[in-house]
């Protein structure tokens, strides 16, 4: 038994007929107890909601009018600010970086071991998923799809010690590569030890990986360590609370993260 | 018949297992639910049910959790309930002190299992904090327990069941 264990394991790199099968045998059978799980979870969801809906309160309905008043002038603001980013491309002969496509998915389970961050959403290939896709929610980037079924997909979440991530800290532009730690951390490795970093700057995908277009928060930077070598180390505490995750997006094509190819004729002014 | 409780057993704990990582997925660090089928066969019935049963439930796992190691969670398993088996069978541990023992090794040994073949398999680790281990064990141990004494009162209300079974 250990040994055929072993054996399945060892077919994971060539994903053989043995694998699959038993991979799909396994599903197979677990699949009710799944379904049956998702149903719970909807009733007890509903349950939650109706309870807090019912003592929303009305100092709670004016402290959200408050906000929406605010987020207009911001919307406003931004407006202006976009107009104004628009014309300074153009000015620098950048593409246009349109929002990537994607399609919302719920989160089915999550496991956040040491060794093992994975979060199982509700979309598969029959959804248009595909491994190596990204994966983001309200507030930054979540982490890329490993593996996909018909209808439900994993995703290897950025804290996960095997996940990796193109970063660039937004306040000065130091580049590096923001790897998981386990246990809900994140190391920023490769930045240059003679640039700036300091305690709380955001750390955002660069886009240069392929996978994550530019910009999404990937976390925080709460240490700075000791230069060893050329490079130093940096804590960064994740942007999301992964442990609240419960919808996503999965972003279909990584647009914006390409870069100008030599024969590709710059955007016109 | 024996194999139908196992599956409910198995049914229950993948349920436990998911509904954890719904509701409160910071627990699964701690706690893993499908180690207590194994636990329960292993201190109750034979060796080989509960290798069995580890098997069963470790590929379960990896099914849904496991995105690179397909037979993981199922060689772990398998290993654990071969030498939790062992120790049943020459050690009385099915009291409430030897149930906890039983529990907090399991989940100890489990996690240290995991980073060891998954480094074996060239996979990158990350160290584990020793509160994690503290916590993990103390709590794999209380759940072990209890689990069991449900299972043993459910047991006395059903009467004696018939396959080979351990001297309680």
């Amino acid at each position: 038994m250990v040994f055929g264990q072993l054996l399945l394991i060892a077919g994971n790199a060539r994903e053989g007929l043995v694998t699959s099968t038993a991979r799909g045998a396994t599903g197979a059978i677990s699949r009710p107890v799944v379904a049956v799980e998702r149903s719970l979870s909807g009733i007890l969801v509903g349950f939650v909601h109706l309870f807090r809906d019912l003592h929303a309160d009305e100092t709670e309905r004016v402290k959200l009018q408050q906000e929406v008043t605010r987020l207009s002038g911001e919307l406003e603001r931004r407006h202006a600010l976009d107009v104004e980013n628009d014309r300074l491309r153009r000015l620098l002969g950048m593409r246009e970086d349109l929002a990537p496509r994607s399609i919302g998915a719920s989160v089915v389970t999550l496991r956040l071991t040491d060794q093992s961050r994975v979060v199982v959403i509700d979309r598969g290939s029959s959804a248009g998923v595909r491994p190596d896709m990204a994966v983001v929610a309200w507030g930054g980037a979540v982490g890329r799809v490993v593996s996909v079924e018909r209808d439900f997909s994993r995703v290897r979440l950025l804290t996960d010690p095997g996940s990796g991530a193109a970063g660039v800290i937004l306040r000065t532009g130091a580049a590096g590569m923001v790897v998981g730690r386990g246990g809900g951390a994140m190391d920023m490795l490769y930045v240059p030890k003679y640039d700036a970093v300091a305690l709380g700057d955001r750390v955002v995908s660069s886009g240069v990986d392929g996978v994550f277009p530019r910009g999404f928060g990937l976390g925080r930077v709460s240490v700075v360590g000791e230069p060893l070598g050329a490079s130093k180390t940096i804590h960064v505490e994740p942007e999301i609370d992964e442990r609240a995750l419960e919808d996503v997006l999965v972003l279909l094509e990584p647009r914006g993260t390409t870069l100008l190819s030599g024969d590709e004729p710059a955007s016109q002014p | 018949m024996i194999v139908a409780w196992a599956a409910l057993g198995i049914g229950l704990a993948l349920l436990l297992d998911l509904g954890l990582g719904r509701f409160a997925p910071a627990a699964t660090r701690f706690v893993d639910p499908l180690l207590l089928p194994l636990a329960a066969y292993a201190l109750r019935r034979s060796q080989r049910s509960a290798m069995v049963v580890g098997c069963v439930s470790g590929l379960l796992q990896d099914y849904w959790m496991e995105p690179r190691l397909f037979g993981l969670n199922g060689l772990i398993k398998s290993i654990l309930g071969w030498a939790l088996g062992a120790f049943g069978a020459r050690f009385d541990l099915n009291r409430v002190g030897g149930r906890f023992a039983a529990g907090a090794s399991v989940h100890l040994v489990a996690i240290v299992l995991d980073a060891g073949v998954r480094h074996l398999f060239g996979e990158a680790i990350a160290p584990i904090p020793a509160w994690v281990l503290v916590v993990r064990t103390i709590l794999g141990g209380l759940l072990t327990a209890l689990v069991l004494a449900i299972v043993g009162k459910v047991a006395h209300v059903r009467g004696p069941a018939k396959g080979p079974r351990r001297r309680a």
